[in-house]
């Protein structure tokens, strides 16, 4: 399984939109576009290809809704955030893969995120435990040496 | 056949290493039989993803489960082969030590109501509702016994729903700020509190240092060894004793029979060297041999050792093996601490509770304990403890993430389950696991009183956290469906009468004379509460009768 690079330039700007950077860091910068990727081609393959077709639909919803000259990741954030409601709420405009419609395919990328975003740094999607540190959560599980 | 060994135990989960531990230092020779690996902790991973809390594409002590899978049959009747990550496989642990590697520690003697529900209620319809064949009485001393050899850190004199002879050996975890916010919330109710018991070194003990409150507890193996099970405490006594050997990645398949149907040995497949992939069929024989795999593969193991005399499954003379699991219905109120309450995020976390409502309820059948959560990692609280109405995504969710994971807090109850006898594990006639053999097939759904008496607790739940002064409160409706998972319960009940049981108050299968089951599948009922003490305690009691038996 391989992405085409407009479905890369999809996922990342959908991820930044699922986990937008504001004081904190966000998605992106948390890389986990780098734990969902890994999640697409990898671990769970058979889920892996309906969620690539999403990208590509995506983009298609965008052109239905915007016209052909933009894409998903040239939209506007608020625009962006808009259709992404609409898909949330199984508002699409266009005909989505019977396999994946809209909404499953959205909450599931959505959750994907934040396994990514929320898990342990060695999973690949909380770069510096970014989204740990922010919570003020940290596992503290090494023990301190013992006083001398 | 081998015969260097007076007993064969099948599983080291916190069951067979204490019998382990019993029987070697008695002076018998015993074989350890264990499908799972000996796993330092510090090779099992703290895997966000992938534990024993948290099973989202694996878990982190299973070996090759996709070599293991089970059938989980829906309420429409329709099979599905499930592998252990998923939540219908009622997964516990497969390594040395069992469950307890990863464990929560709540460390619970029962109510001796618990031991005679069908005489304090009576036995709805539908249900196979019984009383155990012994009392509270019985297991009392060997419930101490595992307090002290376990080691359990508890409160004496806040304990009171069962009679205690003596003191914990370790003192209570400490209590968080939001477990006193709940103890007052409580005392506005009229309600007792406590701080829990756990099996957890709040001090060094038993040689092995103190817990350090990481934040990293429930599902995950600890840092510093102070979680405690029979792994570090029978096990290394039964080894050091010089009469145990324990073999790891040992699957046992079969329990051989003679021509007179009494058990004689264990068929089982284990490495043909130590760290060898390639699996050899072997046997081993010894005059006692104890089946303690958990609920569900105890059940399994049994029936798939049927024989001519016993063409059901070894114990299934009067149709009980497999039948009545049970786990816990486990409602959970959700709330927010006030901002000026301290958070903790420091584990255990479990700290404060009370048994006011397990029994004498009025027109409910049981009850339960309540508890506040262990220490919550961020992805779980992502997915459970965010309030209904949080968006799932965008700025929204993660300002939410940020104002609320230190506010969470939640009360949880593990509901007495009334058992039915069409909640069973059977042999699928289809799936079979990597050495051929049928797989657990698991059915069955939870008995209406069950959903009336997790309806209670619930509201009680919610109740507890709004006489706290939670900001806002909230739940889900208990759901009917198959229950089993880490608190796995049932399967081949003791009985006094062969006729209403599996095996005798000793755990010994009825017409067998050194047979025994030992865990969970011997609980006849499965309590209100975290169900391991009293496995453990049982386990204590049967390795002391197998010493003492001629
Ligand atoms: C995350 C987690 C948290 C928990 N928290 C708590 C808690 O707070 N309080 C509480 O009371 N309980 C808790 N439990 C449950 C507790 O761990 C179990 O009740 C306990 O481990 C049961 O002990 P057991 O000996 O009956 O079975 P297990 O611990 O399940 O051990 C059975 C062993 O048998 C082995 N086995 C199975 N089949 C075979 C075979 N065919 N051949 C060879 N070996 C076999 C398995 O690999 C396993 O090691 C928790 C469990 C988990 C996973
Ligand atoms: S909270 Fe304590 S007992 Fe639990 S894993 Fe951490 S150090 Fe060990």
């Amino acid at each position: 399984m391989s992405l085409t690079p407009p479905q890369l330039t999809a996922l990342r700007s959908l991820l930044d939109r699922i986990i937008p950077a504001d004081d904190f860091p966000g998605a992106l910068t948390a890389g986990t576009d780098t734990y969902v990727l890994r999640h697409l081609l990898g671990d769970c393959t058979e889920e892996a290809h309906a969620l690539l077709l999403g990208l590509t639909q995506l983009d298609a919803e965008t052109v239905a809704c915007h016209g052909a000259h933009q894409t998903f990741a040239t939209l506007l954030p608020t625009q962006q955030d808009a259709l992404l409601a609409d898909l949330a709420a199984a508002r699409p405009m266009t005909p989505w893969p019977p396999q994946l419609p809209a909404a499953p395919w959205f909450h599931r990328l959505v959750e994907l995120a934040h396994e990514g975003f929320y898990a342990d740094p060695a999973n690949g999607g909380n770069r510096d435990a970014a989204s740990w540190g922010m919570l003020g959560y940290a596992p503290r599980t090494t023990p301190e040496r013992a006083a001398p | 056949m081998t015969s260097d060994h007076d007993v064969i135990i099948v599983g080291t989960g916190l069951a067979g290493g204490i019998l382990a531990g019993v029987l070697a230092e008695g002076g018998r020779r015993v074989l350890l039989l264990e499908r799972g690996r000996a796993l330092a902790d510090s090779a099992i991973p703290g895997d966000h993803l992938r534990n024993h809390r948290l099973t989202l594409y694996g878990d982190n002590t299973t070996p090759e489960p996709a070599r293991h899978p089970r059938v989980f049959i829906d309420a429409a009747g329709d099979p599905h082969t499930v592998l252990p990550h998923d939540a219908r496989y009622q997964l516990n642990a497969f390594t040395v030590g069992g469950g307890a590697r990863v464990w929560g520690m709540q460390a619970w003697r029962f109510h001796s109501d618990d031991f005679r529900m069908a005489t304090r209620y009576g036995v709805p319809d539908g249900s196979s509702l019984a009383d155990w064949p012994i009392g509270y009485a019985d297991l009392a001393p060997f419930y101490e016994r595992a307090e002290h050899e376990i080691g359990v850190a508890g409160d004496h004199a806040g304990t009171t729903h069962a009679p205690r002879a003596r003191d914990f050996p370790l003192p209570p975890v400490p209590r968080s700020p939001s477990a006193e916010w709940l103890a007052r919330g409580a005392d506005r109710l009229g309600w007792r509190t406590f701080t829990p018991p756990l099996a957890v070194n709040t001090r060094p003990y038993l040689g092995r240092g103190a817990c350090i409150q990481c934040a990293q507890c429930i599902g995950f193996a600890c840092p510093t060894d102070a979680k405690n099970g029979s792994h570090n405490t029978l096990l290394p006594r039964a080894l050091a004793s010089g009469r145990c050997t324990l073999v790891t990645r040992a699957h046992a398949s079969r329990i051989i029979t003679d021509n007179s149907g009494q058990a004689i040995g264990v068929e089982y497949f284990a490495p043909t060297t130590t760290d060898s992939a390639t699996l050899e069929r072997r046997t081993a024989r010894a005059r006692t041999i104890i089946v303690s795999s958990g609920a569900i593969e105890s059940a399994r193991l049994l029936l798939l050792s049927a024989s001519p005399l016993q063409p059901h499954g070894l114990g299934n003379h009067s149709d009980h093996l497999g039948r009545h699991v049970q786990g816990h219905s486990y409602p959970i109120a959700y709330g927010l601490l006030p901002p000026d309450v301290e958070p903790s995020l420091l584990g255990p976390g479990v700290s404060v509770a009370t048994t006011q409502f397990n029994h004498g309820n009025p027109g409910i059948i049981g009850g339960a304990m309540l508890a506040n959560d262990f220490v919550k990692l961020p992805l779980i609280f992502w997915r459970q403890s965010l309030p209904p109405d949080t968006p799932r995504w965008g700025l929204a969710n993660k300002r939410a993430m940020r104002d609320l994971f230190r506010r969470g807090i939640d009360v949880r109850s593990p509901v007495q389950e009334i058992p039915s006898p069409d909640s069973r594990v059977a042999l699928d006639p289809a799936v079979r696991d990597t050495f051929g053999l049928p797989v657990a097939r698991l059915s069955g759904t939870t008995h209406p009183e069950t959903v009336r008496t997790a309806e209670f607790m619930r509201a009680r739940a919610e109740e507890w956290l709004r006489a706290s002064g939670a900001e806002r409160v909230w739940s889900w409706p208990v759901e009917k469906k198959f229950s089993a998972g880490q608190h796995q319960a049932g399967t081949c009940r003791m009985s006094a009468d062969p006729r209403d049981g599996v095996t005798d108050p000793f755990g010994r299968v009825h017409g067998h004379d050194h047979l025994f089951v030992c865990d969970g599948s011997l609980h006849v009922t499965n309590g209100g509460f975290n169900p391991a003490l009293t496995i453990m305690a049982l386990a204590f009691r049967t390795g002391e009768h197998i010493l003492a038996s001629p």
